[in-house]
Formats: structure tokens, C-alpha cells, sequence
């Protein structure tokens, strides 16, 4: 889970890494009131996930009332890279000495956590190792141990607070499950190093051991997660036997999509665009959840309005049951009102397919369902071609919308 | 021949009594897979299917004798115990299928193995499968051979889903597989894309090695310096999913949890190099058999 800057001083602070006094404002209002608790100059950001927010004008140093209340009006309920503001912090600007980057993350090729250093701070880190490679600085961590403090005070003999810092830093990533913990840039400030950005990523598969992290929902592609993205990360919660709804992403189509595992739910994805569908979502459940998993997740993912068609697919299944999960799928569609009409295409493969597609066929039959079952032997592409030629005639009788 | 394990592979599996443990503890039985030993802490002394339970990876060795293969089907939050228990019990491979482990656990663990020369597979691995030889973990379910056919392909997939998918149109096709390989989703794993690359050039039954590839992480670009460095001759063909998502904003998570986009690398440079060095990067997932038949 990315975590707004604000969430992430928050955290930093827990370990003693201190930041520019800040105040997260809502409305206009907050942000006057914020004001009196702060002199001029002072710094607005914005408060998005995805966005550069420096270079698309969501930070500025603001030196008076009359332009901080102006960047609010001007800010507040905009979309900046497709997402809306809906926080602006307000911070005190501080005078910068010099800027570092600093960040921990971990090396999917050395398998381990690392340290991530570089004295061009406040730069696109990206940008730095296009251009200059050898200004960037990678360590290597043992996670058990944590940073070699020999080595960091070898590297940083110069500088002993970096050195500090960096503990402080790993203290943070170890402590709260962080896949990734990013000070961009690190401040000296009269001699004291303050973080005047964060950015946390938090281990999704970690989150439950840290219910005392007081940090917001999120959605999959925005700050602010609609009800469905809500809802479908919940399913999980408190269950681990298998996974339903972990990444569910609201798109703009009109197929509901329900995948089952994680390889080949990119596949059906892929080939429901290729056929030239619309997805109204990405979601997956896998690992053989129990049918009241699936059924979550399938009320969930068609309360959507405006549906013309549902996909329900996944690869040849290891171990996971068809049966128990397309009896979770039939409970929930029958959950679903105004009942739904469009078509629904199956294809699924694995222990149990035949009978649950006995039970599906009869389901089908006796309840007025719209079904087509298609079998292993045909592949993920052809059933997104069914559905998206199903949907276009569905759509030819009732039009676009329900 | 099959890579990474053979037919005599004495397996322990930890987490024998849970639901899955038990499911597929059968399976591995009714392939002929030498499961000798469960533990799961103060269930010893129970018996699953015909498999001994004990309280602890030693008390099974001292009882059974030598183990090979660790197979970990614990919860995601006791899986580190579990693996450093085998870790230090020496065990030389060990198989981990729990998904959703912390990725700070799963560092401790790879980062010690790698200290002591165990190799992992996994987490969130379904298993290895040499058709007619032998398997680990769930892959192939119940019944392997709806499915898995012997023959000349090696088979890598970080999904468990997309190895029976690719090896049942390998099987249709009147083609087999010499070992398939579910690596894991998560964004740490034991054992790589390109470690496997190595253990199929050394093994004569394989002649190509088809690869699933996703968005996110570099797997595919350490594959490709392997070709480009000599060291992986046979032919490779990648078919390379989640293109969808590239328009998405970055660093959005997908269905594994390895699976993130602009991570490191995207899909347009993972199939620049791959191309660069000669593998063959199919547009089409059901090509797949007809690719082969031109390369073997």
C-alpha cells in the first residue's frame, strides 16, 4: 500500500526522523486556520499518490495569505495526473544546506533488502541513473542483522549523520513491513537532517500485523479507493486461506472481470483488449478460496451498473476447486439485483470443472441465466472473444446501459 | 532426467495436517512421490493418509532418517519458523507454497539458505512437475496426467495456473514436458527464472523452454544476459503478459505480488532484450506448440 507523504512523516517520526512541522488540510477553511500556526514562507504540496507532484505545480512555496489561498482554490477537487486532491499539506520551508537521496527498498536480484544513496538529492532518482549512474550508490542489507555499521561508517566517514540517519531509515523499513521507504530529499538543515519528502510502501502482505498504523484505505490506482476497491480488499481481512479481491482496480468498460490466478488473469486481461472489450475491472481471487470468498467478490465486482457481459476465467487450476469456487460465484450472481440478463462466460479447468459445470448448466436451465461453459480445451483468448461478441449483441438489444 | 529433484527424493511436509497439507499429501502418495514425514507442532503422533506426524523436523529425522525435500504448507505468518526449522535442520531443498508471506520474512529466509547453499523455491511456488518421474508441491492437482505429458520442453511460470495452461497445449499438441517449474509470485523467490535456465541447459532431456513472463521485476532481462553470455544455448520462447496494465500508474500491484508495473523494467524493454539475444517472444499465447514444432 503507497502511502501519502503526510502518512509517511508520520511514520518516519515513530523512529525519531524528523520533518518540516506540517498541517493536513481538507478544505479552505483548514488551510487558513493551518496558516496561523505557521510563518511565511511556508510550503504547500498536495497530498496525491501517483503524480510528479513538483512538476506538475502541486508543490509551491507560498509567502503570503492571499497565494496560499489561491493555491488551495486553484488545487482543491483538481485531478493532477488523473487523481484527485483532496489533501494539501501545509509546511514550514525550511532553508536547505544541502540534499541527499536516501532510500531502502529490496533488490529482486540480489534478494535482499537495499540502500539506495545518492548527494543529488531532490533530483528524479531515475533521472540520476540515466544520466549519471555513478552518483548512485547501492548496499546491500542483511535483513536479519540489519546495516553493517562498519561498513556505512566506512562509506560515510565524512559524514556521520548519514550514517545515523540510515539506521533510523532501516529501523523504519524493518519495524513496520516497508517494501519501500524513500527520503527525497534528505535535508541538512543547521545541521540537523530533516526528511522533507517521504514516500512508504507498505507490504500488503505484511498489513495485518500492523493494525496500530493509522493509515487511510486506499484504492488500487488512486488515493482514494472507490467502495468496490473498499469492499473487495476487506474480503482477505482476516482469512488467509487463498485470496479473493487483494487487487481489484476499477476501470471504465463494461466486462466484469473475474480472474482466477495471478499469471492468468494478466493473460485474460491482455486478450480481452486485444478482442477489443472494455474491462470494467481487474480482479483475481486464487490459491483455493472458500466458495463464500468468491462470492464476495463476485457481489461485489457486479454491482457495478452499466454491465454488458461477465467473464469468469482462469488457466487449468493446480489445486484450486472449481466446484467450491463457482459455487461461490452462483451465490453470489443470484445476490445480484436487478437480476442480471447479460451473458456470462465460464472457462475454467481443474479438479472438480466437470461437476461444477453440471451444477452451472442446471443453475443455468432452471434459473434463467444467460451461462456459456467453455472447457480447458479452449483457450483463455477464444473465451475473451466470446464474451466481447456476446456483449456487443447484448448490447445491440438493451443498449449501453441497464 | 528431470532438474531440480528425481524420482528417490525422500519429502517432509510441514503443515501436514492443515487442509491443503492434507490434500496434498495424497496427491504426492498417488504419483509416487516419497512423502515420509508431516510435522506440525503438537500433532505428532497422528498419521495422514499413511504418512508419520511428528512434532518437529528433527524428531522426524531421528525417526524416519534422512530427509531431502521440505515442503512448507504453514500460514503465511508461522512460514518463517518453518523455514528456518529446516534451514537449520540442514535440509538441502526446500519448497515453499504459502503465498502472502511478509516480504521482510522471506528476505530473512533466502538471505540465510543463500549463506548455507539450501536452495529455495518459491514462496508462493505450486511445485515442480517431471511428468512420469515425479512432484512436488500441488502442481498438477489430483489427477497430473489430464494434464502433463513426458517429452523435450522445460516449463517456467511464476503461476501455478499458467504451468498446467502452457503444459496442457504442449500436451495436445502431441509434445511433452521434461520438468515444469511454478517459481512463485512474490517479489523475492529462491529460485529464478534464470537459476532454472541453467539447470535445463545441463539436462539432455530438454531441448527449448517455454517461460511465462509478467510485468514488473527484471527476471526476463537476466534471462537474456544468460543467452547473451553463453552460458543457456537452447532455444527459449516467452510469452510475456500484462500488457494491459502499463498504462496503469506505476508501481500498481497486480495479482502477484511480484507483479508490479514499471518496477525496474517494463514489457516493451523485457521484449527488446529478450529479442536482442535471440529468444523468441510470441504475440500470441496459442502459438505457443506451433513454435516449438519450428525450433526442435
Amino acid at each position: 500500500m503507497k502511502l501519502y507523504e503526510f502518512e509517511g512523516h508520520e511514520i518516519l517520526a515513530k523512529t525519531g526522523i524528523q520533518s518540516p512541522f506540517f498541517v493536513v488540510c481538507e478544505s479552505l477553511d483548514e488551510v487558513i486556520q493551518a496558516r496561523k500556526r505557521l510563518k511565511f514562507p511556508i510550503v504547500a504540496k498536495v497530498q496525491t499518490l501517483y503524480g510528479r507532484r513538483g512538476k506538475s505545480g502541486g508543490i509551491k512555496k507560498i509567502n503570503n495569505q492571499k497565494q496560499l489561498i489561491a493555491f488551495a482554490k486553484q488545487m482543491f477537487g483538481t485531478r493532477l495526473q488523473n487523481e484527485i486532491v483532496k489533501y494539501i499539506s501545509v509546511a514550514q520551508y525550511v532553508d536547505i544546506a544541502q540534499e541527499y537521496y536516501i532510500s531502502i527498498t529490496y533488490d529482486t536480484k540480489l534478494k535482499m533488502p537495499v540502500l539506495v544513496y545518492s548527494d543529488y538529492g531532490g533530483m528524479d532518482i531515475d533521472e540520476v541513473k540515466k544520466t549519471d549512474p555513478d552518483k548512485i550508490l547501492r548496499i546491500g542489507i542483511d535483513p536479519i542483522v540489519g546495516p553493517n555499521q562498519k561498513e556505512i561508517s566506512k562509506v560515510f566517514k565524512n559524514n556521520t549523520s548519514i550514517a545515523q540517519f540510515i539506521l533510523r531509515l532501516w529501523d523504519v523499513f524493518s519495524r513496520f513491513d516497508c517494501r519501500l521507504v524513500e527520503v527525497n530529499p534528505l535535508a541538512k538543515v543547521t545541521n540537523e537532517l530533516m526528511a522533507v519528502d517521504a514516500k512508504i510502501i507498505l507490504d500488503d502482505s505484511a498489513l495485518s500485523r500492523h493494525k496500530d498504523l493509522e493509515v487511510m484505505p486506499k484504492g488500487a490506482i488512486s488515493a482514494i479507493p472507490t467502495d468496490r476497491e473498499v469492499m473487495a480488499g476487506k474480503i482477505d481481512e482476516d482469512d488467509y486461506r487463498g485470496s479473493a479481491g487483494t487487487t481489484f482496480i476499477e476501470l471504465d468498460g463494461d466486462i466484469a472481470v473475474l480472474a482466477s490466478g495471478g499469471g492468468a488473469s494478466l493473460l485474460l486481461m491482455d486478450s480481452l483488449i486485444a478482442a477489443g472489450g472494455r474491462a470494467a475491472n481487474y480482479t483475481e481471487y486464487s490459491g483455493n478460496p472458500p466458495a463464500e470468498k468468491v462470492q464476495k467478490l463476485t457481489e461485489i465486482t457486479l454491482s457495478k451498473s452499466g454491465i454488458s457481459g461477465c467473464i469468469v476465467a482462469g488457466a487449468v487450476a493446480n489445486f484450486t476447486d472449481i466446484y467450491e469456487t463457482l459455487t461461490g460465484f452462483v451465490l453470489g450472481l443470484v445476490k445480484i439485483k436487478p437480476k442480471p440478463k447479460y451473458p456470462i462466460v465460464v472457462r475454467r479447468g481443474g479438479p472438480r470443472q466437470p461437476e461444477a459445470y453440471k451444477m452451472l448448466e442446471k443453475f443455468a436451465r432452471t434459473k434463467n441465466f444467460d451461462i456459456h461453459l467453455l472447457g480447458p480445451e479452449i483457450p483463455i483468448s477464444e473465451a475473451s472473444k466470446k464474451i466481447v461478441e456476446l456483449s456487443q449483441e447484448y448490447k445491440k438489444i438493451y443498449g449501453n446501459s441497464n | 532426467m528431470a532438474i531440480l529433484i528425481d524420482k528417490f527424493a525422500r519429502v517432509l511436509i510441514q503443515g501436514i495436517t492443515g487442509r491443503s497439507g492434507v490434500q496434498v499429501t495424497s496427491e504426492l502418495l498417488n504419483y509416487g512421490t516419497k512423502v515420509v514425514a508431516g510435522v506440525t507442532p503438537g500433532k505428532g503422533g497422528q498419521v495422514v493418509d499413511t504418512v508419520p506426524v511428528f512434532n518437529s523436523i528433527q524428531e522426524a529425522i531421528s525417526k524416519v532418517g534422512k530427509i531431502d525435500v521440505v515442503m512448507v504448507y504453514v500460514p503465511p505468518y508461522s512460514a518463517k519458523d518453518a523455514v528456518f526449522e529446516a534451514i537449520n535442520a540442514k535440509i538441502p531443498f526446500i519448497h515453499i507454497f504459502v503465498e502472502r508471506i511478509p516480504i521482510l520474512d522471506t528476505s530473512k529466509m533466502l538471505f540465510e539458505a543463500k549463506k548455507q547453499g539450501i536452495r529455495i523455491l518459491g514462496p508462493a511456488s505450486v511445485g515442480i512437475i517431471s511428468p512420469q518421474e515425479v512432484k512436488i508441491g500441488s502442481i498438477g492437482g489430483p489427477d497430473p496426467n489430464q494434464v502433463f505429458a513426458k517429452g523435450p520442453i522445460g516449463v517456467i511460470s511464476r503461476s501455478g495456473g499458467m504451468c498446467s495452461e502452457i503444459a496442457m497445449l504442449i500436451s495436445s499438441s502431441g509434445l511433452g514436458q521434461s520438468t515444469v517449474v511454478g517459481i512463485g509470485g512474490d517479489l523475492l523467490i529462491g529460485t529464478s527464472f534464470a537459476d532454472l535456465l541453467l539447470e535445463f541447459e545441463q539436462d539432455i532431456q530438454t531441448k527449448a523452454v517455454v517461460a511465462f513472463g509478467e510485468v514488473g521485476g527484471r527476471a526476463e532481462i537476466e534471462a537474456a544476459n544468460l543467452i547473451d553470455e553463453g552460458q543457456f544455448t537452447k532455444p527459449l520462447l516467452v510469452y510475456l503478459a500484462g500488457r494491459f496494465a502499463e498504462k496503469l500508474p506505476k508501481d500498481t500491484n497486480l495479482g502477484h505480488a511480484g507483479a508490479i508495473v514499471g518496477m525496474e523494467t517494463t514489457i516493451e524493454d523485457k521484449i527488446k532484450v529478450l529479442r536482442q539475444a535471440g529468444a523468441i517472444v510470441l504475440e500470441d499465447f496459442t502459438q505457443i506448440p506451433t513454435e516449438l514444432k519450428k525450433v526442435i
